[in-house]
């Protein structure tokens, strides 16, 4: 059985996935970002954080803009 | 690092065992542990990192002072895991005293993967050479755990420590069901 190729989202969204790579790396620090992202610019209002409150900086960007 | 090398020395002067440093480093953690079920984060924080020094010159302090052996190993591995699921077990115990059931399972599901991810590493290497992939391992998990309780963040922090342990935990089984797979191949 022969397997075509991944197209390249999906190969990128395989590699996220199937973790391969070691520290040091540019994909190890393009992931750490993503978290730091995800950890510091989401609301906590959006995650129904117990300890903390607010709409974060995507929040204010969000008023900002309406 | 200056500070950590004098540390190193004055436990190599003093002969202090480095299967005892580890075991310091434990005690450290479940007072990291305690302050984070009373939701001082902050200071969890500073305790956390305190316990990491220890975790960090135990091995250094083992090989300088010919001290290196397999139980220094295990012993080292099964604190760890003391250490990981304390710090999961003060969380519990904090979103449980606030009335947060969702969160204490977020926090009770991010502590059984987490578990998973070394217990599934270990039972790897016991029929496969090497089962060194996912991102989640101890030290982002730690590195993680700190800067939720710097900057407050401890919820998305738990989000991402539960579903980036689920993926490692998949690549860990996915990768000893493929090198099971060409072993048995290549003999048949």
């Amino acid at each position: 059985m022969t397997r075509t190729p991944l197209s390249l989202p999906l190969r990128v969204l395989w590699n996220a996935f199937y973790w391969t790579y070691e520290r040091a790396t540019w994909q190890y620090d393009v992931m750490v970002v993503a978290i730091l992202a995800f950890v510091w610019l989401t609301p906590p209002e959006w995650l129904k954080d117990p300890m903390a409150s607010g709409a974060g900086p995507i929040g204010w960007l969000i008023d900002a803009l309406k | 690092m200056f500070p950590l090398r004098l540390i190193i020395d004055i436990c190599v002067r003093l002969r202090i065992h480095p299967n005892t440093l580890t075991f310091i480093g434990v005690l450290i953690n479940f007072a990291a542990a305690w302050a984070l079920a009373l939701g001082k984060f902050v200071t969890a924080g500073v305790i956390m990192i305190i316990a990491n020094i220890f975790d960090f010159i135990d091995g250094k302090v083992a090989h300088e002072s010919q001290a290196v052996s397999a139980f220094g190993g295990f012993w080292d591995s099964v604190i760890d895991r003391f250490s990981d699921i304390s710090l999961f077990i003060g969380l519990i115990f904090l979103y449980s005293d606030l009335r947060r059931t969702d969160y204490v399972m977020v926090t009770a599901l991010a502590m059984m993967f987490a578990i998973m991810t070394s217990y599934t590493r270990a039972r790897a290497e016991s029929i496969i050479k090497k089962c060194k992939v996912g991102f989640m391992e101890r030290p982002e998990r730690i590195v993680l755990f700190m800067i939720g309780a710097f900057t407050n963040r401890m919820a998305a922090v738990m989000w991402v420590i539960l579903v980036l342990s689920i993926f490692t935990v998949a690549d860990r089984i996915i990768l000893t069901y493929r090198e099971l797979r060409e072993t048995h191949e290549a003999i048949a």
